[in-house]
């Protein structure tokens, strides 16, 4: 899985592609680390070519987005592919995080 | 002469002497550089008579003069007969060297095996890559002499490894240079290198270098190399004895990483196991008697363990209440999360008699700090049947599949409500409920059915399931259990097990 990062304002975006799953996990999570431990803690996390998530990705995220509210932030995510909807819909993480359907929308 | 030189001519000389005294010689002797070696007869030196001596050099390679001398002989051919003699000895002395260069040379190679054969001795003992390294290193400096050594690994997973012994004298830099010239040469390489760090006055001298490719399964990465930090050259039989040496390193490498993996594997095993035994041990022994109800229950840990769980909690006098769920994570980590969702779990029940949201706050409340210490969360479907109203309240925080079906109606889903616990620090479950007559079928699984996958890598998926929980609704628990498991299996032949499936069945019947 690719990981990208950029900043647009103070906002951190991160860009993932590809499968995001225990194999994969530890770089998102160690780049969420990074954007919680510096303010202003905020992270849009673009899914856009994510095609698949496993638990242990949505514990990554699940994770990132405790550390940032606990340091004053918020993690936000944005372009989820149809599949990877239904997994936030059947586990209702859909209640715990803000999705967006696009960035533009995410960073405002 | 050497001792044992002149200990060998003696036999030959004493014949030749012989032979001159009893034609009529007076005396018969080897002489060094005017000096007495040997005389025939022996007896106290005759002082040197030169006036009626005969003598002849001997002609060898060596600095000194040798030479045969006869006193008192009236041989005409005397010269004649004593040059031949002195011809005959320097042959003797020439073969004497030869002997012993090739006795040295014996005795040096019976060194060198019985140093390869420590060679192969020390490194059994070694675990890590490391000290076999290590190990190479110190034994190909002591073998070949050489002011130092040097052995380098590239592992599988890219990082470098470098031993020197007895001293380094080359950087990391420059011994990972040199390998890497050796790994694109694909040859023996000879060269020299100033050296960075050293605190001998031959400081300025080139140091001279011997280094040769490794190959360890067949690739080119490992290297050994010398170092004779004078910029003293390599002979080539030191040159032969070395590359011996580096062949016999790469089967001591290819020892040391296959021993790597096999640790590696055993460590993985154990923690495996580890988990299953753990999550055994936590799932119920028994099946509850509940009037009204058929129960079945099973839960099948994949290779990877994970952390499903089902559970019966609530004692007799209490309804009948379930759990089933599902911790984020596999392996080790999450048995234990599972571990803990248990104690907590049960903990709740024996408090006082709560319905199934009031069952998952309080799971929430318990576990919500130490679920987000840990970085999990873990989904789960609380039942509780109510036998004489035939009513089965429920609570979802973020699990599935869990498929309801009335005896001849459709099968759905009941979806989640709330949030696995641990993701938010407030619960958002709500009690639900519904109708449990005779002959309504609930299946309460894990994802570990709805995403088993077949050999094309298709999913079992949720409208396949719905559809098998219809085809079953008239049978029994235990019944729709087997086939469950059954169904799966087929579906996901020469495909291996991903994910935990664990089911609970309940069945109604009539009491």
């Amino acid at each position: 899985m690719e990981l990208r990062s950029r900043t647009v304002n103070t906002v951190t975006v991160l860009d993932l592609s590809g499968r995001f799953d225990a194999h994969t996990a530890s770089n998102v999570a160690a780049a969420l680390e990074k954007v919680a431990s510096a303010a202003p803690a905020k992270v849009v996390i673009n899914l856009g070519d994510v095609n698949f998530m496993d638990s242990t990705a949505l514990a990554t995220l699940v994770q990132g987005m405790k550390r940032c509210r606990q340091a004053g932030g918020d993690l936000c995510l944005c372009r989820l592919q149809p599949q990877v909807r239904i997994i936030f819909e059947l586990t209702r993480l859909d209640k715990a995080f803000d999705i967006y359907p696009s960035e533009a929308e995410a960073l405002t | 002469m050497q001792d044992f030189v002149l200990a060998a001519l003696k036999p030959r000389l004493t014949i030749f002497a012989e032979a001159w005294l009893a034609a009529g010689a007076t005396g018969y002797g080897i002489w060094e550089d005017g000096r007495l070696l040997a005389q025939w007869p022996v007896g106290p030196s005759e002082p040197y008579d030169g006036r009626s001596a005969v003598t002849m050099p001997i002609h060898t390679n060596s600095a000194t003069s040798l030479e045969l001398c006869v006193t008192g002989t009236r041989d005409t051919a005397a010269q004649g007969r004593l040059k031949g003699e002195a011809a005959l000895i320097a042959d003797l002395i020439h073969l004497e060297g030869e002997l012993d260069e090739m006795t040295t040379r014996l005795i040096e190679t019976q060194d060198q095996l019985l140093a390869l054969y420590d060679l192969t001795h020390a490194a059994r003992s070694h675990l890590s890559m490391q000290d076999a390294l290590n190990s190479l290193a110190w034994e190909s400096s002591r073998l070949l002499r050489t002011d130092s050594a040097f052995a380098i690994v590239r592992m599988p997973d890219g990082a470098p490894i470098i031993a020197q012994q007895p001293v380094p004298y080359l950087s990391n830099a420059q011994a990972g240079a040199l390998f890497h010239r050796v790994q694109a040469g694909q040859q023996d390489l000879l060269t020299s290198l100033s050296l960075e760090n050293t605190d001998d006055a031959v400081a300025s001298a080139q140091a001279s270098l011997f280094i040769m490719p490794i190959l360890v399964r067949s690739q080119v990465m490992a290297a050994l190399g010398l170092l004779n930090k004078t910029g003293k050259p390599f002979t080539s039989p030191d040159m032969k004895l070395a590359r011996a040496i580096a062949e016999q390193g790469g089967a001591q490498i290819e020892n040391a990483l296959l021993l790597q993996e096999t640790l590696a594997q055993a460590r993985v095993q154990t923690e495996m196991e580890l988990a299953q035994r753990v999550q055994l041990r936590l799932l119920p022994q028994r099946l509850p008697r509940v009037p009204g109800l058929e129960l079945a229950a099973r839960s099948r840990p994949a290779l990877q363990v994970g952390g499903d769980f089902y559970d019966f909690i609530g004692g007799a006098g209490r309804p009948l209440t379930f759990a089933v769920g599902d911790v984020s994570g596999k392996g080790m980590g999450a048995a234990l999360v599972m571990s803990m969702m248990h104690t907590a779990l049960h903990g709740i029940s024996r408090l006082a008699s709560l319905t199934p949201a009031a069952i998952a706050e309080q799971a929430n409340e318990q576990l919500y700090d130490d679920f987000t210490e840990v970085g999990a969360f873990a989904t789960m479907f609380v039942g509780q049947y109510d036998s004489a109203a035939r009513l089965l309240n429920y609570a979802n925080a973020g699990h599935s599949p869990v498929i309801y079906c009335p005896e001849g109606g459709a099968a759905r889903l009941l979806g989640a409500d709330g949030t696995p616990i641990g993701v938010l620090p407030i619960s958002l479950c709500r009690d639900q409920c519904l109708q449990f007559r005779p002959g309504d079928l609930l299946i309460a699984a894990t994802d570990g059915f709805s995403e088993a996958q077949n050999i094309t890598g298709e999913m079992f998926g949720y409208e396949r399931l719905l559809q098998l929980t219809e085809s079953l609704v008239a049978l029994s628990a235990p019944e729709v259990l087997n086939a469950l498991f059954a169904a799966v299996e087929t579906f996901s032949a020469g495909h291996p097990q991903d994910d935990d499936q664990t089911v609970v069945v309940l069945k109604g019947v009539s009491a």
